[in-house]
């Protein structure tokens, strides 16, 4: 009989090559596609609009005063969410702040006998210019990029930093 | 012969249905720790009423931020059936939780997770993770005040991972806020993902724990091992020939077994039955008195809300409270070490010996570990119920 040559593949190693290679074909033209699937959701850009707030006028210095606005889900839903907004005077300036708290983005509300913004879920507390000034949020409070057309306020869906 | 006879062995001339079902009913069991290992049945009956109720539930309710509250509100408001299978599927949820803990708890004072039983310990780790994993995607499905709290505070925990945290959070809810995408990636991750992992690895859980058997209790291995000189084992009712060294001085001879054993079918099956009815029953009774709760739909501009989270997140909760916001990532290190260190157990210790009072270097430490959990819920159960 013939001795093999150690150089060539026999027929077991080529099936066992061959097998391997059927698989890594099999994993990488279902992985890409599932693994891309995952991920799309993260780069689809939220859509971003204006909404008005209301008339601002009324709003008395130094009285944090919460607005409800609602907004487009997004996705495929046609449905709306309302979002809670606080509107701060402070002498002539004025700040307009979420409800969602830096920590783990439990719902803020205004305590106004503290005169601080609270959170409930772990005692985050920020000052009334949104400064996170107790308990464990690490940034302050979120701010909505807003403009004002004389009296009346308009936000966006997004905060002025990331949180 | 009789025609069932005929028909048994016709199906296992086919299937060798025959010996499965002699490994499966007639395996030795050590008769010293039986009651204990109910814990381990029992785990497995309150997760297949899981997989039952659940797949049920299935059949109203709908993943969608629009639907979901109220396909629950109507099976509460309408369907007092559907509304204790709802309960059924909760309390056994949390009854789960408790056993599965208890029956962790008793591996690891027996010392059973040693070789070579070391990978049925880690199943069991897995399994145990996948648990969780199943209670906490669950709480979200409800998209009640409750439970859409507990989505945004759960997803935004992965938020503090350094350097890639807002992509993991991003991941999970599929974009920056919890939103519509977040339901159904929620949904099918506890339907799907959980169970398509879950089931086999139960099943892989099984087989080891048939594999190798129980290792039953120290106390019956005293004296009952052969040693080198030949000394004889005492008489023993049943050996299993195929134990490991123990103590670990390896030999050729020295092969122990418990001193007593019984057949797994009617006598441990008996006490398994009896164990897991009295737990069906109290599931069952809380269903129908209690049931599941469903708080008012949904809402991101809630400004008098207090979330509260689900018992089992409760230690995770006053950790969130109490580590300082310089530190908050060992929120997120201290369940990932802790069930690293569950992994490693029993590759960390490796000794032969069983008694739970002759391995203070494990249980000191486990003891601790304990402790420190048991505390946190306490803590954050007082400071959110006052009590």
């Amino acid at each position: 009989m013939a001795r093999r040559d150690p150089r060539r593949l026999s027929r077991r190693q080529f099936a066992f090559l061959g097998t391997q290679a059927v698989g890594a074909v099999v994993t990488v033209l279902l992985g890409i596609p599932i693994v891309g699937f995952i991920l799309s959701p993260i780069f689809h850009r939220q859509q971003v609009v204006w909404r008005p707030v209301g008339d601002i006028s009324g709003v008395p210095d130094r009285q944090p005063t919460k607005f409800e606005v609602s907004f487009p889900l997004d996705e495929w839903t046609s449905a709306n969410v309302n979002l809670a907004v606080y509107v701060v005077k402070i002498n002539s300036q004025t700040l307009v702040f979420s409800n969602v708290c830096t920590h783990m983005q439990c719902p803020v509300r205004w305590q106004s006998d503290l005169g601080q913004f609270l959170c409930p879920c772990h005692g985050g507390l920020y000052d009334i210019a949104g400064k996170n000034i107790g308990g464990p949020p690490p940034k302050p409070l979120p701010q909505y990029v807003h403009r004002i057309d004389g009296t009346t306020l308009f936000i966006q869906n997004s905060f002025t930093e990331s949180i | 012969m009789g025609r069932i006879a005929a028909i048994y062995d016709w199906l296992d001339e086919r299937t060798a249905v025959r010996s499965l079902a002699r490994k499966g009913l007639y395996e030795a069991v050590p008769v010293r720790g039986a009651w204990f290992y109910t814990l381990g049945s029992a785990t497995l009956v309150l997760i297949l009423l899981q997989l039952v109720t659940g797949i049920f539930l299935t059949l109203l309710y709908v993943p969608s931020v629009t639907e979901a509250w109220a396909s629950l509100n109507y099976l509460k408001q309408h369907d007092a059936f559907g509304s204790i299978v709802r309960g059924i599927h909760l309390w056994s949820a949390y009854i789960l939780l408790f056993v599965i803990g208890l029956h962790m708890v008793r591996t690891f004072f027996s010392g059973s997770y040693k070789r070579p039983r070391e990978l049925n310990w880690v199943t069991g780790v897995g399994l145990f993770v996948l648990v969780l994993g199943m209670a906490i995607t669950g709480a979200f499905l409800p998209w009640d005040q409750a439970a859409y709290w507990t989505a945004v505070v759960v997803t935004n925990i992965p938020a503090y991972t350094p350097f890639i945290g807002s992509f993991i959070r991003a991941l999970w809810r599929g974009g920056d806020f919890v939103g519509p995408i977040t339901l159904s990636r929620t949904f099918g991750i506890h339907v799907w993902l959980i169970p398509a992992i879950l089931f086999p690895l139960i099943l892989a859980h099984l087989a080891l724990l048939r594999k190798h058997g129980e290792f039953g209790s120290y106390i019956n291995y005293r004296g009952a091992y052969r040693s080198r000189e030949g000394v004889e084992v005492p008489p023993a009712p049943a050996q299993r020939p195929i134990e490991p060294p123990y103590p670990a001085v390896p030999t050729d001879e020295l092969w122990a077994a418990p001193l007593e054993t019984e057949d797994f079918f009617p006598f441990q099956t008996f006490k398994d039955g009896l164990v897991s009815v009295l737990l069906v029953i109290v599931v069952f009774l809380l269903a129908v008195a209690i049931g599941a709760p469903l708080e008012a739909i949904a809402d991101p501009s809630t400004t008098s809300y207090t979330p509260v989270p689900e018992w089992f997140f409760l230690p995770l909760d006053e950790l969130l409270l109490l580590v300082p916001q310089q530190l908050i990532p060992l929120v997120l290190v201290l369940p990932a070490g802790g069930v690293l260190l569950l992994l490693a157990l029993p590759f960390i210790d490796r000794g032969p010996e069983r008694n739970p009072f002759e391995r203070p270097a494990v249980m000191v430490p486990g003891a601790f570990a304990v402790l420190f959990v048991v505390i946190l819920t306490l803590l954050g159960s007082g400071r959110l119920f006052n009590l």
